[in-house]
């Protein structure tokens, strides 16, 4: 059975559907892209999987049971932790009690110390060293890993990256590209991650669905995907004369 | 926000927080951040100034001192319990004086009809002001300076209904209360305890995981729910404690001074009290508060009966100067100076480096 599972979810505001009726599974250590142009829905669907908006229809189900009706901060507790495209570092707080704040609230599964847990994400991500500073001093690189951090030290099962690589140096987006990998292999957390950077989430993801005005219009390998006539057609145009780079 | 001064000050509040070693040593519970939670360095003077100040009225204390240090001490615990709101969790209270009122009121009414000890009534007011905060729970949705005016709204509200209220308040008579000269001597201590008591748990929470919860909450309610914090919960449980003490505080009060009216207990001049002490004293910060209602009590005893008016042109100077020029107020004044004494100016290249 999927680890999540995601049915007919559908969100309005107002008179527009920002995402309508989709679908979708996450198995157990899997990375899930999801792409789409500007406007998809992207972020709509992981503020609706984080529960910071609640669906007008449709239902999440984490191991089989819905979550759909839980806050946020349980969400957490649940084991659902997404990060933020805009990056929201408590600036009054330390590095490390950045991490440690969120390790608190860990999953219960999660074994050991809150400080402890915090101290090794800050490790995994390579901020062990910045651990007394002020967020601010970070570069936004550093405050992406930050993100990334407090995300994780929430020990989750199911990670929801909204464009963590986005604004970054080709350099660094290869070396998240790299921490992600590591994450999902070591801790076996499953991520669903969009991205607009094609390369990092061609080359992460297992599976990509493509979002087009809040509805599904494709699902597959990354190579099926680019090669889709209908996500060449959302992101080019129809007129489009060959499957480019989809970059927007 | 509220004013320009209040994220700029607690932005500055918790530049102190890290310097830690790493890696972090394990600790005897999950939720510690850097053990112990009252440092030594901080313990000791408190202690000592504890006790001298406890042996004060044994030595040779004119009744002037006596009554102004009394008066000083259920301040500072006042403002010390404000801040955990207004300056953990940056929620800037402008209706504390509710919670002072309520405490006062039905310790007085019990000292009236139930007979009990003065502790006990105090105790009683201190938990009806915890659940009359906890009534504010709608309004903690709100954040900023809309927090800040529904206080407002709170307190006035507040202030009629229990002036109106004469059976219960004594209406705009007050209600005298049996305390003897003995007892209100004595008070000094239990005053002193309490502000104690209120300055260590300041220190205490700011250091400890709730304390940190708080200032994630203050930083970005949103991002905190998005780790786990439950805004909610912790900022209920954290007004519920404030509205408890300020509640004591306003028992203790009516006690000193065997008197309690509504229109003077609930006034809007006590809730912009707090804010002012906290704001002159270092909003945010853990103890500065109870600096700030040291100078409000001497401001106000010595200016009051001289030139009635003039204590609040004083506070309008001071808030002006503070926002301008130290956020901090006199917390961050102090700063800077142990700073200039720690680190003398930057050492000029010796003339063999610059050769």
């Amino acid at each position: 059975m999927a680890l999540l599972q995601v049915r007919g979810l559908t969100r309005r505001f107002g008179g527009l559907i920002a995402l309508d009726r989709v679908d979708l599974a996450l198995g157990a250590g899997e990375i899930l892209g999801v792409i789409g142009p500007n406007g998809a829905g992207k972020t709509t669907l992981f503020s609706l999987i984080g529960g910071s908006l609640r669906p007008t229809a449709g239902e999440i189900l984490l191991d089989g049971r819905s979550v759909t009706r839980l806050a946020a901060h349980r969400r957490v507790r649940a084991g659902i932790v997404r990060t933020h495209q805009i990056v929201r570092p408590f600036a009054n707080l330390t590095v490390f009690e950045n991490v440690l704040v969120a390790a608190m609230h860990a999953h219960r599964s999660a074994a050991g110390h809150a400080r402890d847990r915090a101290a090794d994400v800050l490790e995994l991500v390579g901020l062990a060293d910045r651990h007394d500073q002020s967020p601010g001093a970070l570069t936004l690189a550093g405050r992406k890993r930050l993100e990334l951090a407090r995300a994780l030290s929430t020990g989750p099962r199911v990670l929801l990256l909204d464009e963590v690589v986005a604004g970054v140096t080709p350099a660094e987006a290869l070396a998240f590209a790299q921490l992600i990998r590591r994450v999902r292999d070591e801790r076996g957390v499953a991520v669903v991650m969009t991205e607009h950077v094609m390369p990092a989430v061609m080359s992460l993801s297992d599976r990509i669905i493509v979002l087009e005005y809040g509805k599904r219009i494709a699902e597959g390998s990354p190579r099926e995907v680019v090669s889709d006539p209908r996500v060449i057609a959302a992101y080019l145009g129809s007129e489009a004369p060959a499957a480019g780079e989809a970059a927007p | 926000m509220t004013a320009p001064h209040i994220p700029r000050a607690i932005a500055r509040a918790d530049e102190d927080a890290g310097r830690r070693p790493w890696p972090p040593k394990p600790g005897p519970g999950p939720g510690r951040i850097a053990p112990p939670l009252v440092p030594r360095a901080i313990a000791r003077p408190f202690l000592a100034a504890c006790a001298i100040l406890a042996a004060l009225p044994l030595l040779d204390l004119s009744l002037y001192t006596h009554n102004l240090l009394t008066r000083a001490y259920i301040l500072i615990a006042g403002a010390l319990a404000w801040n955990w709101m207004g300056g953990l969790v940056g929620q800037v209270s402008f209706g504390h004086a509710a919670m002072f009122g309520v405490g006062g009121f039905v310790a007085a009414r019990m000292m009236l009809d139930v007979h009990l000890s003065p502790e006990l009534c105090w105790i009683a007011g201190a938990i009806v002001a915890g659940v009359f905060a906890l009534g504010a729970h709608p309004l903690l949705r709100l954040r900023g300076p809309y927090f800040s005016i529904a206080t407002i709204g709170v307190g006035e509200a507040s202030r009629v209904v229990f002036t109106y209220w004469e059976r219960f308040t004594g209406g705009a008579t007050g209600l005298s209360l049996p305390i003897d000269a003995d007892f209100q001597y004595q008070l000094y201590w239990w005053a002193l305890g309490l502000a104690a008591a209120v300055a260590a748990a300041s220190v205490v929470i700011r250091r400890s995981s709730f304390g940190l919860k708080l200032l994630a909450i203050k930083a970005d309610v949103d991002a905190a729910a998005d780790v786990g914090i439950s805004a909610t919960l912790y900022q209920d449980l954290i007004f519920a404690l404030s509205g408890a003490v300020v509640g004591l505080c306003g028992a203790m009060s009516a006690s000193y001074n065997s008197f309690i009216e509504p229109n003077d207990t609930f006034a809007f001049e006590r809730s912009i009290g707090f804010v002012l002490m906290a704001v002159i004293g270092g909003i945010g910060t853990s103890l500065g508060p109870a600096l700030g209602a040291a100078v409000f009590v001497l401001v106000d005893t010595q200016l009051l009966a001289s030139y009635p008016k003039l204590h609040l042109g004083i506070y309008g100077v001071l808030l002006i100067a503070i926002v301008l020029f130290e956020p901090l107020g006199l917390t961050g004044i102090g700063r800077r100076l142990m700073r200039r004494v720690r680190r003398p100016a930057p050492p000029v290249a010796s003339p063999a480096e610059r050769a």
